[in-house]
């Protein structure tokens, strides 16, 4: 056994394998600490992969060389395009999982690569010096060393699950979770938060009666995740969709006393965006229905999730509950629901790079950052795998607010921390007409190449896209077409129009774009968009080269807030504990004026010219 | 908005007027536009007075002296311009909108000695403003904590914002929760609901005009051909022979001015050389082009006719230049016979004789109606910081793309765009709201997520 590595992964759900994936293409060695190998990547929730912002995620994680999009490809089973009724900016692809294929998929894919090796076992203490991380030690004394530590541990430090008044700590069923990493970690004094979250109960498919619901039929042909996936190859299934009845609404009001929601049990803020059935029912009582959607698991599994059906009430009302439902009057419930509550550590404890600023070396990412979803957690993942690999790389690997929504997630959490557990919305983008998921390889991909994140691969297969859609925007600049009425006119004023779109240009002969078969609708997407919304991304851009030039107005590393005259107290104490980096960065934090900005930056000037005297 | 980097502009005298007043000019910009606005590209020499001209809209609308004080010797510390120019309000103005134009913004109250405190050019004991200004969340609130009038435009303003935002929510909702079984916002209703907001706008906007007739008065210009009795309709509504009046015509050269109190608004009555397509000599020249540099910043052109003589082509000339803007249209000498019909115009015309004083006081009425739009304009709780009428019209054109994106049919992720840069404008008034409020406010509203 190897006894280290460059960088050392604890936890192989969807942070820790981007992490130990992205840090491995960097040429790093890789120890990935996990329990066993059965549950790689694991979807412990919704069999699911994307939605609205989430999509967005995902189509990012795949512009930059990460796993998600590669191994939803691989393994969906049901693909939609989301809000297709409007604009390139807000299509987002969503996709049920087979989520047993999925994890063998991202199992094959960590085994396939050199650098990444298992350490099977239960993570014990962080082992680490004045100078920052030096290795890790399991609970059995066995050490390792390491440059740099990702920690990914999820929902695991000191979770606790609920259903009904039962309560169990969380972890891998019959094994208790582990107690010494989460008293490692608190030894770095950082500062911890609580929060909730749930899950919906599981039936059996064959107990389901299927002809009394609503199928949901995915695209077709289903549009693939990544820039890679030429075509989607794998049979696709139906999800179905019913409704909750006043009788479901009855038994809840009427066990409600019995949810450790509502009777002081959970402490833990849960997320808004994902309410519990009781949450549902008792803070919306004028709604006299909520929708339910029944997801496979998987293709050949018995499992079906009930989305929208999340509850912690005891297991016997949860399955009065079930049966009260039409078509699931005999269903048999495989697993009851539960919330679980977590301590995770405020994410204003890290740097953008995802490293902890108490402890050099040491990243965190995923939900123990405050985050919920798949998608949230693998993006960070990548950002801090990428982070750890280069140690010893003077300027961190960070995207910016009008760059991705995955900047916007890294920035968000380091700035403002988390008071319920934070979810990608498009409207935490302030410029989210040039984040698409159709430019997401145009935005990022040459920046991932450039830091060692893209094979040769993918790298010419971006050289050729990229080839197309500049080749494209030229052919519509230099190009007439004639609109109704016969008038001809430059295509560029054409496509202004609402009625005029690309596509039917192209159809009819009038422009001939070069676009790739697989990629037809992204190469016209990203060349329309450009043309027709011009004016708003002029806008948006102007907006984005403005916020830049405050993030290039470094605060310097030791600056002190105390003492700056006209600064009051709690903004003192703010910007002590979340030091930005820079003045951009210090004007989202949340009580910080522009006028505050203006003083600091005053002062830094101030010393500059001072200290050079 | 404290952006220390911008070039900051705002009148340096009190409100008002004087014999003099000084606009100044703070930030790297400021040479520029002395250059932009002088027409100059030769740099001001510093420290030194330089007479020149100032343009706006590739028009010269009047002269100024130019001073540049280079960074670090100056007020604030930074480049500064100094433009002493004639004291009417409207004069500055119109310097103050020429320099944003050339790339400067409005600067904030208390701003400049932000500056000069940032700058280390005086201590904070003589900044005692800049503590407030710091710990005010907005520069409205800091003007609010001493400006009770301002106070009842936050209540306005932030209504205007709460609809935008409330409009803001439904839209990212219908965006980011597509498939929840809700109906945020109907596409035909959202360009109505815009609209509405849109109009709150406008109606503070229109105050926002009068009030600063209010505080600083209007400049009204009389114009007319040679001997169509300028100068005496000029003399009646000052109430003196200021003017000299003969039969000559071209008799008035240069511009003449005289201030009057119209029903409590401070009108600055300027009379002008006669207009004519062929002056007699180099003075009759300048003459009329300083009549044409006057009505650039004329609040309310007075068209004055000879109602006893055929109209001519320079009657119809100026007739058909002064369509737009706001202007009266006079027919002079009511007591001789009349030599055509006023209906001929198409639009209300107002006879007078400045021999006999018949008629002036419709005229008068007619006057404060163009001004005022009719309203009493004692009381009006209005917007007279030109910044926050900066920042509305911003807004108000930013709602006008989103009315117009949500009508023809553009996609709501595009009206949601401008609908969030019309907020952007506001907030710099009413205080900023994150994205995190927006999420909220769709939380509390509706059961979302499954």
């Amino acid at each position: 056994m190897q006894s280290g590595f460059d960088v050392i992964v604890i936890g192989a759900g969807h942070a820790g394998v981007e992490a130990a994936w992205a840090a491995a293409r960097l040429g790093r060695t890789v120890g990935i600490c996990t329990l066993s190998d059965g549950t790689v990547a694991h979807m412990p929730c919704n069999p699911a992969v994307g939605g609205t912002a989430k999509g967005h995620l995902v189509r990012e994680i795949d512009a930059l060389g990460g796993l998600m999009a590669k191994a939803i490809d691989a393994t969906g089973i049901q693909f939609k395009m989301l809000n297709t009724s409007r604009g390139p900016a807000v299509w987002s692809p969503r996709a049920q999982a087979d989520k047993r294929g999925y994890s063998a998929w991202v199992k094959e894919a960590l085994e396939a690569e050199p650098g990444i090796h298992w350490i099977f076992g239960r993570a014990g203490r962080i082992l680490a010096d004045s100078s920052g991380i030096t290795g890790l030690e399991l609970e059995d004394g066995q050490r390792f060393r390491c440059r740099a530590l990702v920690v990914t541990t999820g929902t695991f430090l000191n979770g606790l699950i609920h259903v009904g008044r039962e309560q169990r700590p969380a972890g891998r069923i019959g094994e208790p979770p582990s107690h010494d990493l989460a008293e490692s970690l608190k030894a770095f004094g950082f500062e911890w938060g609580r929060l909730k979250t749930g899950t919906p109960p599981r039936l059996h498919r064959a107990s389901i009666d299927f002809s009394a619901f609503v199928p949901q039929h995915g695209d077709d042909p289903p549009a693939p995740f990544s820039f890679l996936t030429d075509a989607i190859d794998r049979p696709q299934i139906a999800c179905h969709l019913l409704h909750t009845t006043e009788r479901v609404h009855d038994l809840v009001r009427r066990n409600i006393d019995q949810s450790p929601l509502f009777n002081g049990q959970i402490r833990g803020i849960g997320p808004r965006y994902c309410p519990s059935l009781e949450d549902k029912i008792m803070r919306f009582p004028h709604r006299d229905r909520h929708q339910i959607f029944l997801e496979p698991e998987g293709l050949d599994v018995d499992e079906v999730y009930v989305n929208g059906f999340s509850m912690s009430l005891p297991a016997d009302v949860q399955a009065d509950l079930v049966h009260a439902l039409p078509g699931l009057e005999s269903a048999e419930v495989l697993r009851p629901g539960y919330a679980v509550e977590y301590d995770f550590i405020q994410p204003t404890e890290l740097r953008a790079s995802l490293e902890t600023r108490r402890v050099r070396g040491l990243f965190l990412a995923g939900q123990i950052n405050g985050t919920s979803g798949y998608e949230e957690a693998a993006a960070q993942g990548l950002i801090a795998g990428v982070n750890a690999a280069r140690f010893d790389a003077d300027v961190p690997f960070v995207l910016g607010r009008g760059e991705a929504y995955i900047g916007i997630l890294v920035d968000d959490l380091t700035t403002k921390g988390c008071l319920e557990p934070y979810r990608m919305f498009t409207s935490r983008a302030e410029h989210r007409l040039l984040l698409r998921v159709d430019n997401a390889d145009l935005r990022l991909t040459t920046r991932a190449r450039a830091c060692g994140l893209v094979d040769d691969l993918r790298w010419e297969r971006f050289a050729r896209r990229l080839d197309r859609f500049q080749h494209n925007c030229v052919v519509v600049n230099r190009s007439a077409v004639t609109v109704s009425g016969g008038e001809r006119i430059p295509a560029a004023r054409a496509l202004k129009h609402p009625d005029v779109r690309l596509e039917a240009l192209q159809a009819s002969g009038q422009l001939s774009l070069v676009t790739d078969s697989h990629d037809a609708l992204i190469d016209i997407a990203s060349v329309e968009t450009e043309f027709k919304y011009e004016g708003y991304l002029k806008r948006q851009t102007l907006a984005v080269e403005r916020q830049r030039k405050q993030e290039t107005r470094a605060i310097p590393a030791g600056f002190v807030f105390t003492g700056i005259p006209g600064l009051s107290r709690e903004m003192v104490e703010r910007l002590s504990h979340i030091r930005p980096a820079t003045l951009g960065h210090a004007s989202r934090i949340p009580g910080v004026t522009p006028a505050a900005v203006a003083l600091i930056a005053s002062c830094i000037q101030h010393a500059r010219t001072s200290t050079a005297v | 908005m404290f952006n220390p980097d911008d070039t900051i502009v705002a009148i340096a005298t009190p409100a008002g007027r004087g014999g003099i007043g000084v606009v100044r000019v703070s930030g790297p910009g400021a040479l520029g536009i002395a250059a932009s606005i002088s027409g100059r590209p030769a740099a001001l020499e510093p420290r030194r007075a330089t007479l020149s001209r100032i343009i706006a809209n590739a028009t010269a609308f009047d002269r100024a002296v130019l001073t540049f004080f280079p960074a670090p010797h100056s007020y604030t510390g930074e480049d500064v311009l100094e433009i002493s120019a004639h004291g009417s309000p409207v004069l500055l103005h119109g310097i103050v909108q020429a320099s944003v134009q050339a790339g400067a913004r409005l600067a904030e109250p208390g701003e400049f000695t932000f500056r000069a405190y940032l700058r280390g050019r005086i201590d904070l004991v003589q900044a005692e403003a800049v503590h407030d200004l710091v710990d005010a969340v907005t520069p409205l609130q800091a003007r609010a904590a001493f400006d009770q009038l301002e106070g009842t435009l936050t209540a306005r303003i932030a209504a205007i914002d709460t609809a935008l935002f409330e409009m803001s929510a439904r839209l990212e909702a219908s965006l980011d929760f597509a498939d929840e079984g809700y109906h945020f916002i109907d596409p035909g209703r959202a360009a109505i609901e815009i609209d509405e907001i849109g109009r709150s706008m406008d109606a503070l906007l229109a105050e926002a005009a009068r009030g600063r007739l209010v505080r600083d008065g209007a400049q009204v210009v009389i114009l007319g051909r040679p001997n169509a009795g300028k100068s005496s309709i000029f003399n009646r509504l000052a109430g003196a022979g200021r003017a000299i009046v003969t039969d000559i015509p071209g008799t008035t050269r240069d511009l003449l001015t005289e201030v009057l109190d119209l029903d409590g608004i401070a009108v600055t009555l300027v009379d002008t050389a006669g207009l004519r397509a062929a002056p007699v000599d180099a003075v009759e020249t300048e003459g009329i082009a300083r009549a044409h540099a006057a009505r650039q910043v004329a609040d309310l052109v007075i068209v004055a006719l000879d109602g006893s003589r055929p109209l001519s082509a320079d009657d119809e000339a100026l007739l058909s230049s002064t369509t737009v803007g706001r202007r009266v249209v006079v027919r002079n000498k009511s007591d001789l016979p009349a030599a055509w019909d006023p209906r001929a115009l198409g639009g209300p015309v107002v006879s007078v004789s400045a021999g006999t004083g018949a008629g002036f006081d419709p005229l008068r009425a007619a006057m404060v109606m163009a001004l005022a739009g009719g309203e009493r304009l004692r009381d009006i709780p209005a917007i007279t910081n030109m910044r926050h009428v900066e920042l509305l019209t911003r807004a108000r054109a930013a709602l006008g793309r989103a009315s117009a994106a949500a009508a023809g049919g553009t996609p709501e992720e595009f009206v949601a765009a401008d609908v969030s840069e019309a907020r952007a404008c506001l907030e710099e008034v009413t205080g900023a709201r994150t994205p995190d409020d927006v999420l909220h406010a769709i939380f509390d509203r509706f059961c979302i997520g499954k």
